[in-house]
C-alpha cells in the first residue's frame, strides 16, 4: 500500500514538474511562464524607466542619451563607433525580440523556434536564396571600411545588451516561445535588408503572365496591361527633359510566342502544374508582399509654402503590426546630427532629417525579378542548357534545424541566374507566382551595400551629396524624395536596373538562350529623375516613374492611378502651403476613382433598384462626398460594387486555367467605362445575348448588395465601413491578445490615408525645412516592442485620427527641452 | 504554520537567487521527505507555502506595473480578466507544491513508520 503511495504520488509530482517545466506543441511551459520571479510578471512598465548609468562594454568615450517623453532616443556620442554601438544597444533594449525573431525568419530559421509548423516557410525562405543574398551583401559590407565599421559598432551594442539580460530580464515573447536570444551578427543586419528586398522587391506575375499569353496572346495582354496606363501620372514629370545621353538598348531578337526553350516546351506545360497559394502558411506580418503595398512622398518648392522654404511629406505603407516596423530615433555625432526612424535590426536613420535636408521613400516598385526556363540534361539536375552548352549547376545544402525533430536537409539547386525555387517534380511549397522548373534571377542575391547609401544620406548637406549618397542604393529600387533648406526639391528613382528591351521578363523567360539575360545596367546617373520641376512640387506614389520619353524600361506592374492623381491634383492646387495642411492632406480619404465612375454607374441604377435595402444602397451612393470614412456606409457598397463589376466584368475572359490570371489594373477599368462602354470585354462569353457595361453594372449591384446582406445582415450598423474594413495590428509572431483592432480608423488602399486593414501607413513624417528645420510624425504603434510596457502601442489611437506629434530634434545633449523627460550616461567597461 | 512560514520564506530566498521556478517543488518534496508529520500537512504545507508565494509576489507585481501585461497574457489564455492570471499562477504553484510535498512523505514513509 504504502509503495502504491509513494509510486503514485511520484508520478503524479514528476507529471507535473515535466508538464510545467515543457512547452506542449504552443502551449508554453506554465512553470517558467508564470513564475513571478522570472516569468511574465517581470515584463511590467517597471522597465519603462531607463537607467540612469550604463557601463557598455565596447564604448570608447562617454555617450550621452536623452529621453523625451514618448520614449525617444537622442544619443549623442563622439565617434561615429560609438554612435552606432549605442544604437544597437538602445534597439536592442526596446525591440531585441523582434530583431531577432526577424532576422530568423528570413534565415529560413523559424523552425528552430516554433517547430515543424514553420518548415514549409523556412525550405520557402531558403530556396528563394534569402540567407544566399544576405551572405552576399556581408562580403560587400566588409569590403566597405565605413558600412564595417557601423555594422560592426551596431553588433557589438547588440551584443553588449544581450550579455545583461539574466531569464527575468528577457523580453516576453521568449518566456512565451521558450528560447533564449543568440548572439548578433552583421548577417543579421544583412537579412534585414533582403527581407525588406523581399517585401518591396520581388513582388511578380511572371509566371501568371505566362500563362495568361498562351491562352490570349502578346497582343490582347499589352492592350489590357499597357506599358503606359491611362490616367497614371508618372513620377517624373512627362516633360522633363533628359540631361544625358542614353546607352544603346539591347532589341527584342525573337518573337514573342508560348514556345520557349530550346526544347522548344510550350509554356503551358511548364506550368500546368499551378496551385493556388497555400492557405494557412506560416507567414508574419512585413515580410509578406503583395500588390497592395504602396507609399506616398512629395515635397513641395519654397515657391509653394507660407514659410519659403520647402516642405517635405512621406508615409510609407507597410503591413501593420505590433511591435512596429519603424522606431524614432536622433543620431549625433561629430558630422553628424539626423533624426527620423529605423528599423530595429538595422544600424542608422532610415527615412529621416538632418539640419539641412529631408528624405523620405516610396517602393519602386519595378521588375528587379525574372524567371528562367531551365532545360536540364537529365533527372540529375547537374547540367542545364546554356548557349549551345551543357553548364554544371551546382548545390547549396540548406541545413534546418527543427525544434523537437529532426533537422531537415534540402539541397537546392543554383545555375548561373540562381537557384530553382521549385523543381518541376515537386509539390507546390511556395506561392502561385513560382513557376516550376525555372531558376530565379533577382537583383536583391546580388553583393550590395545598401547601408552605405544611408550612411552618406544621414550626413548630406546639399543636392549633389544626396545624389552622389544614392549611388549605391541598389535594391529595393525607391523613390526617394528630397528636400534642403537652400530651396531644392527632388524626387530620383533610385536603384539598381538592368538593361532590357521593353517588357524584358515580363514572362518568363528562356535560360538556355544567352540573348535573354540582362545585359547591362543602367547608369546611375541616368534612372528617373527631376530636380526642381517647374510646377513646383515632386511627388510619387508607386506609380509608373516615368513616360515614354525616358528611353529605358524598368518595369511594367506599377500602383494604380488613384494615390498619385489626388496628390498632384492637391499639390497644383496648393498655394501658401503650411505643415498643416500637409498633414492634413496625408489624412486625405477623398477616392478619385470613385468620383469618377460613381455619376456614370449611378445613371445606369437610377430606376434599377429593387426592394428596400437596394434603395437605401443607391441612397448612400448618391449622397456620398466619395470619402472612404469608417462611420460611413457607403463606402462598403462601393467596395462591393466595384468587386462585382470586375468580378463579372473578367470572369469570363479568366475561365478555367486562367482563375489566376491578374486583373487588369483600376485605370483600365474607368478608362473602360467612361470611354467604352461597348467593349467587348463586358460581354459575359457564358450566355448567348450580348452584355454591355449597362447589364454588368446592373447585375453587379444587385450581387454586391446580396453579398453584404448575406454577410453582415440587415442594412443598419453592421454596414459601416470600419467594421467593414477592420483594420487590425496583429502581433508579429501571432500571439492572441498581443494585437489589437482599429474599427475608427478612416481609409482605404488606394486613398492617400492609405489605412487598409493589414497595411497602412507606417510612419507619417511632415518636415519644414528652414533655418530651424521642424518636424511631425507618427505611426502605428510605440517604441518600446515590449507588451507590458506603457509604450508598446500608445501612438496608435492618435495616428489612427492622422493626429501626428511634433518631433524632438536636439542640437545637442543638454539642450533644454520641456519633452525631455531622462537621461542616460553610458561609459565603456571592460 | 511555522512549516509554512519557513516553506515560504525558504523559497522566496532560493527564488530570489536564481531563476528556476521549480524550487517550488523541491522545497516542499524535501520538507515531505524530511519533516513532515503526515502526508495531508505535507500537501497542505506545499499548498498554502507555494500558493502564498505566487499569490502574494504576482499580486504585488500586478499592482506595480504589470498589470497590462496581464492582461494581454490572460487575453492569450483565453481568460477574460486579467486578475485570474493572479489566480491562475498561485493554483498552479499551490498545486505543484501540494502534490510534490505529498510525494516527498509517502517517500519518507517507505523507510520510516508513519508517526500516530
Amino acid at each position: 500500500m504504502r509503495w502504491v503511495r509513494a509510486i503514485v504520488s511520484l508520478v503524479l509530482a514528476a507529471a507535473l514538474f515535466w508538464g510545467l517545466d515543457n512547452r506542449h506543441g504552443t502551449f508554453p511551459a506554465l512553470g517558467k511562464l508564470l513564475n513571478p520571479f522570472a516569468g511574465f510578471w517581470q515584463n511590467g512598465s517597471r522597465s519603462d524607466a531607463v537607467p540612469e548609468n550604463l557601463v557598455v562594454p565596447g564604448l570608447l568615450g562617454e555617450v550621452r542619451v536623452v529621453w523625451d517623453a514618448r520614449h525617444v532616443p537622442h544619443i549623442f556620442a563622439q565617434n561615429d563607433h560609438d554612435l552606432y554601438l549605442a544604437q544597437g544597444y538602445v534597439a536592442a533594449s526596446l525591440r531585441l525580440w523582434q530583431m531577432e525573431f526577424g532576422s530568423l525568419y528570413t534565415a529560413g530559421r523559424i523552425s528552430e523556434v516554433v517547430g515543424p509548423v514553420g518548415l514549409k516557410q523556412d525550405i520557402f525562405t531558403r530556396r528563394f536564396g534569402l540567407p544566399w543574398a544576405a551572405e552576399n551583401a556581408v562580403r560587400a559590407f566588409r569590403n566597405d571600411p565605413k558600412t564595417r565599421e557601423v555594422v560592426d559598432a551596431f553588433t557589438a551594442g547588440v551584443n553588449a545588451y544581450i550579455r545583461t539580460l539574466d531569464r527575468k530580464g528577457l523580453p516576453v515573447e521568449y518566456k512565451i516561445l521558450d528560447y533564449k536570444p543568440q548572439p548578433w551578427t552583421d548577417l543579421k543586419c544583412a537579412l534585414l535588408l533582403k527581407a525588406i528586398s523581399y517585401s518591396l522587391a520581388s513582388y511578380n506575375q511572371d509566371a501568371i503572365m505566362t500563362q495568361a499569353r498562351a491562352a490570349l496572346g502578346e497582343e490582347t495582354l499589352d492592350r489590357l496591361f499597357p506599358f503606359f496606363p491611362p490616367l497614371v501620372p508618372p513620377v517624373i514629370p512627362p516633360e522633363t527633359p533628359l540631361d544625358f545621353t542614353p546607352l544603346p538598348v539591347p532589341a527584342r531578337e525573337k518573337p514573342a510566342g508560348p514556345a520557349l526553350g530550346a526544347t522548344g516546351t510550350p509554356s503551358g506545360s511548364l506550368l500546368s502544374d499551378f496551385d493556388a497559394p497555400p492557405s494557412g502558411a506560416f507567414l508574419i506580418p512585413g515580410f509578406r508582399t503583395g500588390p497592395g503595398i504602396g507609399s506616398n512622398n512629395w515635397a513641395v518648392s519654397g515657391k509653394l509654402t507660407r514659410s519659403g522654404f520647402p516642405i517635405l511629406c512621406n508615409d510609407m505603407h507597410l503591413e501593420l503590426s505590433l511591435p512596429a516596423i519603424w522606431y524614432e530615433i536622433q543620431l549625433s555625432a561629430p558630422g553628424v546630427n539626423v533624426r527620423g526612424v529605423s528599423f530595429p535590426g538595422a544600424p542608422l536613420v532610415i527615412a529621416g532629417y538632418n539640419e539641412s535636408v529631408a528624405w523620405g521613400f516610396t517602393n519602386g516598385t519595378d521588375d528587379v525579378l525574372d524567371w528562367y526556363d531551365i532545360t536540364f540534361r537529365d533527372d540529375a539536375r547537374a547540367e542545364y542548357l546554356h548557349g549551345g552548352e551543357w553548364r554544371k549547376t551546382s548545390i547549396r545544402e540548406e541545413r534546418i534545424k527543427v525544434r523537437g525533430g529532426a533537422t531537415v536537409v534540402d539541397r537546392v539547386i543554383y545555375t548561373g541566374y540562381g537557384p530553382v525555387v521549385r523543381p518541376k517534380d515537386e509539390p507546390s511549397i511556395a506561392p502561385a507566382s513560382i513557376p516550376a522548373g525555372a531558376a530565379l534571377r533577382w537583383l536583391a542575391h546580388d553583393a550590395s551595400d545598401e547601408f552605405s547609401a544611408l550612411y552618406a544620406l544621414n550626413r548630406a548637406g546639399t543636392y549633389a551629396e544626396y545624389v552622389a549618397a544614392l549611388e549605391t542604393w541598389d535594391c529595393p529600387s525607391q523613390n526617394i524624395v528630397y528636400a534642403d533648406r537652400d530651396g531644392t526639391i527632388a524626387i530620383w528613382h533610385s536603384g539598381k536596373f538592368p538593361l532590357r528591351w521593353k517588357g524584358q521578363g515580363r514572362y518568363v523567360l528562356d535560360g538556355a538562350d544567352p540573348r535573354d539575360e540582362w545585359r547591362g545596367w543602367i547608369p546611375h546617373e541616368q534612372v528617373p529623375h527631376v530636380e526642381n520641376p517647374e510646377r513646383g512640387f515632386v511627388s510619387s506614389a508607386n506609380q509608373l516613374p516615368a513616360g515614354p520619353g525616358y528611353p529605358y524600361y524598368v518595369g511594367w506592374d506599377y500602383a494604380s492611378f488613384e494615390r498619385a492623381a489626388r496628390i498632384n491634383e492637391l499639390l497644383a492646387a496648393a498655394r501658401d502651403v503650411t505643415p498643416a495642411d500637409m498633414i492634413r492632406m496625408q489624412g486625405d480619404v477623398l477616392d478619385v476613382r470613385a468620383r469618377a465612375v460613381l455619376p456614370r454607374l449611378l445613371d445606369i441604377l437610377r430606376n434599377e433598384t429593387a426592394g428596400e435595402t437596394e434603395k437605401k444602397c443607391f441612397e448612400e451612393l448618391r449622397a456620398w462626398n466619395f470619402e472612404w470614412r469608417a462611420a460611413q456606409i457607403a463606402p462598403t457598397v462601393f467596395d462591393e460594387l466595384w468587386t462585382e463589376i470586375v468580378r463579372s466584368t473578367w470572369r469570363d475572359e479568366k475561365k478555367g486555367k486562367m482563375e489566376w490570371m491578374p486583373g487588369p489594373a483600376s485605370e483600365m477599368m474607368v478608362d473602360l467605362i467612361m470611354n467604352s462602354p461597348e467593349a467587348e470585354y463586358f460581354d459575359d462569353r457564358t450566355t448567348a445575348e450580348q452584355e454591355t457595361l449597362t447589364e454588368i453594372v446592373k447585375r453587379a449591384f444587385h450581387a454586391a448588395v446580396a453579398n453584404i446582406e448575406k454577410r453582415l445582415g440587415r442594412f443598419g450598423e453592421a454596414w459601416k465601413w470600419g467594421g467593414v474594413k477592420d483594420t487590425s495590428l496583429g502581433h508579429l509572431g501571432q500571439i492572441p491578445g498581443f494585437g489589437r483592432k482599429l474599427p475608427e480608423a478612416d481609409g482605404v488602399g488606394h486613398v492617400i490615408n492609405a489605412i487598409d486593414t493589414n497595411w497602412a501607413p507606417s510612419w507619417r513624417m511632415v518636415v519644414e525645412l528652414g533655418p530651424e528645420v521642424r518636424a511631425w510624425g507618427n505611426y502605428p504603434g510605440g517604441q518600446s516592442g515590449n507588451p507590458g510596457s506603457r509604450f508598446y502601442d500608445d501612438f496608435v489611437d492618435d495616428w489612427a485620427v492622422g493626429k501626428p506629434y511634433e518631433l524632438v530634434f536636439l542640437k545637442s545633449a543638454d539642450e533644454p527641452n520641456p519633452a525631455i523627460v531622462a537621461l542616460t550616461v553610458m561609459r565603456g567597461g571592460k | 504554520m511555522t512549516a509554512i512560514l519557513v516553506l515560504l520564506l525558504a523559497m522566496l530566498a532560493l527564488q530570489f537567487l536564481t531563476p528556476f521556478w521549480w524550487w517550488i517543488m523541491i522545497v516542499p518534496f524535501a520538507y515531505g521527505a524530511a519533516a513532515a508529520r503526515s502526508g495531508w500537512k505535507a500537501f497542505r504545507t506545499g499548498f498554502f507555502a507555494a500558493g502564498l508565494l505566487w499569490l502574494g509576489t504576482s499580486l504585488f507585481l500586478y499592482l506595480t506595473g504589470s498589470g497590462i501585461i496581464a492582461t494581454r497574457m490572460a487575453r492569450m489564455f483565453g481568460l477574460g480578466r486579467s486578475w485570474l492570471m493572479i489566480a491562475a499562477t498561485a493554483l498552479i504553484a499551490a498545486v505543484a507544491a501540494g502534490v510534490s510535498g505529498y510525494a516527498g512523505y509517502s517517500v519518507r514513509a517507505l523507510v520510516k513508520k508513519p508517526a500516530k
